[in-house]
């Protein structure tokens, strides 16, 4: 089962304050410890709101681009592994062995979520999704190292 | 430079465990991802089971917390990512506004951290695990 531990977003991070030495060592240290479990298929920090933006959908193909920064930093993403476990316990058990994520003694959260695997579908919805499971084997072989623009 | 589109479905925070997309809308979706790949910009996707049968784990003094889901007093979550290669934050939002998603739904686009953002100590720091980074 793939599960992706998402950090929540904290002030600091919306600010775009960059990490300790210290806290990026500790990171990699827990790192290296999923990629030695063999468990860990991806990680990535996202840049703050400020630099995004978001794309509401109204009816009638109407669409609305507002750029950030968001106000609700506790409902956004600063980061997530993407993980490969054995059951959520396994996966609660991983988050829960993390280092401060946002700084020591910093209040932090990851959320847990399950990923859907093509198998999850009943067999109508696998058919409606035609080719994708080719698509799917072709994007893996791609997780691991982004193309280069 | 790699960005995150997020996608926020409308309500998702009160879907329960098990909850399916119709047919028709997995149909559409198939095909926006196909497009995707043809034009040579999709590093990944995947689809999140409602926060029903997930958890968070808070940590406060450095003790972690669990609580499972669902998670009442969301007010928004994520249903799914693409992670897209692109030369700008514009052609993001561009492929981004081209989804097929429905009514409500938000879709937050938000650039990636490449391991050359980061200045050289910090670098240094973090040795080579990182997976998605570029690797100087």
């Amino acid at each position: 089962m793939r599960f992706m531990l998402i950090i929540k977003a904290d002030t600091n991070t919306e600010a775009g304050v960059l990490p300790s030495k210290e806290l990026v060592a500790a990171m990699d240290e827990f790192n290296e410890k999923m990629v030695k479990a063999g468990v860990l298929l991806a990680a990535e920090g996202l840049h703050p709101s400020s630099k995004g933006a978001r794309i509401t959908f109204h009816g009638g193909g109407k669409r609305t681009v507002t750029d950030g920064p968001f106000t609700e930093a506790k409902e956004l993403i600063a980061g997530f592994w993407l993980i490969q476990v054995k059951s959520k316990e396994e996966a609660i058990e991983w988050a829960s062995r993390c280092p401060d994520v946002l700084g020591p003694g910093e209040t932090a959260q990851i959320e847990i979520r399950q990923v859907f695997e093509m198998s999850d579908f009943p067999a109508e919805l696998q058919e409606a999704a035609g080719n994708e499971p080719a698509m799917r084997a072709q994007l893996e072989q791609g997780w691991p190292k982004a193309p280069r623009a | 430079m790699r960005f995150m589109m997020l996608m926020i479905p409308k309500g998702y925070e009160k879907a329960e465990a098990g909850a399916m997309p119709s047919a028709e809308m997995v149909a559409k979706m198939t095909k926006y991802n196909q497009a995707l790949t043809k034009a040579g910009v999709l590093i990944a996707l995947d689809g999140l089971h409602p926060a029903s049968n997930g958890a968070r784990v808070s940590f406060s003094g450095g003790k972690p917390r669990v609580t499972d889901g669902p998670f009442t007093e969301a007010k928004e979550l994520l249903g799914g990512y693409w992670m897209i290669q692109v030369k700008s934050k514009q052609e993001a939002v561009e492929w981004a506004s081209r989804c097929p998603a429905q009514d409500g739904d938000v879709i937050e686009v938000r650039q990636v951290q490449e391991m050359s953002d980061f200045p050289p100590e910090v670098q240094k720091a973090a040795g080579a695990t990182r997976l998605g980074g570029e690797i100087p």
